[in-house]
């Protein structure tokens, strides 16, 4: 401490020490914040349409187009250490062989508490197939609007805010005239 | 002018200053972890928090760092040289 580089030293070791506890205890602050919104969640048309795999050449390939409503209000997961929310729709279904599969349909970044009301009529971002190229004889399937919470430090917390009640029915493939 | 610069980037002090600078430090750092936490809570905002944090730490800097008159008011009373050369 006679020195100034050895003030310098002292000084900066026990800011760090002071500044690990501030983040622990910041991230330890995101578990007091219990908000768990629901929100609806409506399934409004679903077609199974044959197409082009283009991965795999000319192999023949049905594609699950999924029209959904969603309207929820999570704003409420904002709290100071929110950096922003991860939403996604998933399918969820078992299928013939009884592997359960959860299929990522659409998704969005929520970065503002502003923008966490949401209310929309979508469709599908990405495409839906099934592994075994189609979607004959699948089970019907639920849906969910799941969500993350990334926090700016912390842990990532996952979260449901709604799901279809009863299971949607894969239709029969649709003929492309 | 060197021998200038070089006691300007040493900036020694004595060493009741060195206990009060050691004093001053904890204290501070203690409280503003604790208060800049409390402040942004209240506040909900992380902004607030660490806004608060490092404008108590630039002012800690300040204060501590350079060689101060206040942390020189007792410097080091040394005892004559003895010769000891005599008898």
């Amino acid at each position: 401490m006679h020195t100034l580089y050895a003030r310098v030293n002292n000084v900066t070791a026990l800011l760090s020490s002071c500044m690990m506890v501030l983040l622990a205890a910041i991230a330890l602050s995101s578990f007091i914040f219990t908000a768990d919104p629901k929100g609806q969640l409506a399934i409004t048309n679903v077609q199974v349409v044959p197409g082009n795999a283009r991965r795999y050449g000319h192999r023949q390939q049905d594609f699950a187009f999924v029209n959904f409503n969603v309207s929820a209000d999570l704003s409420p997961l904002f709290n100071w250490n929110t950096k922003q929310l991860f939403l996604y729709v998933s399918a969820e279904y078992t299928n013939k062989k009884g592997v359960t599969n959860e299929v990522v349909i659409w998704d969005r970044i929520v970065r503002r508490k502003e923008d966490a009301k949401i209310s929309l009529a979508g469709r599908n971002k990405y495409n839906f197939r099934e592994l075994s190229a189609s979607f004959r004889d699948v089970p019907p399937a639920h849906y969910s609007l799941k969500y993350n919470v990334m926090p700016h430090v912390g842990v990532l917390t996952y979260g449901e805010a709604a799901r279809t009640v009863e299971p949607v029915l894969f239709p029969a493939q649709r003929q492309l005239s | 002018m060197l021998e200038y610069i070089q006691k300007v980037f040493e900036g020694k002090i004595d060493f009741e200053g060195q206990n009060l600078v050691e004093q001053i430090v904890r204290i501070t750092l203690f409280a503003a972890t604790v208060v800049s936490f409390l402040l942004g809570f209240a506040l909900q905002s992380l902004q607030v928090t660490f806004g608060a944090f490092s404008v108590v730490t630039v002012a800690l800097f300040l204060v501590v760092l350079p060689p101060w008159p206040m942390y020189n008011r007792y410097p080091v009373q040394w005892l004559p040289a003895q010769d000891t050369k005599a008898k």
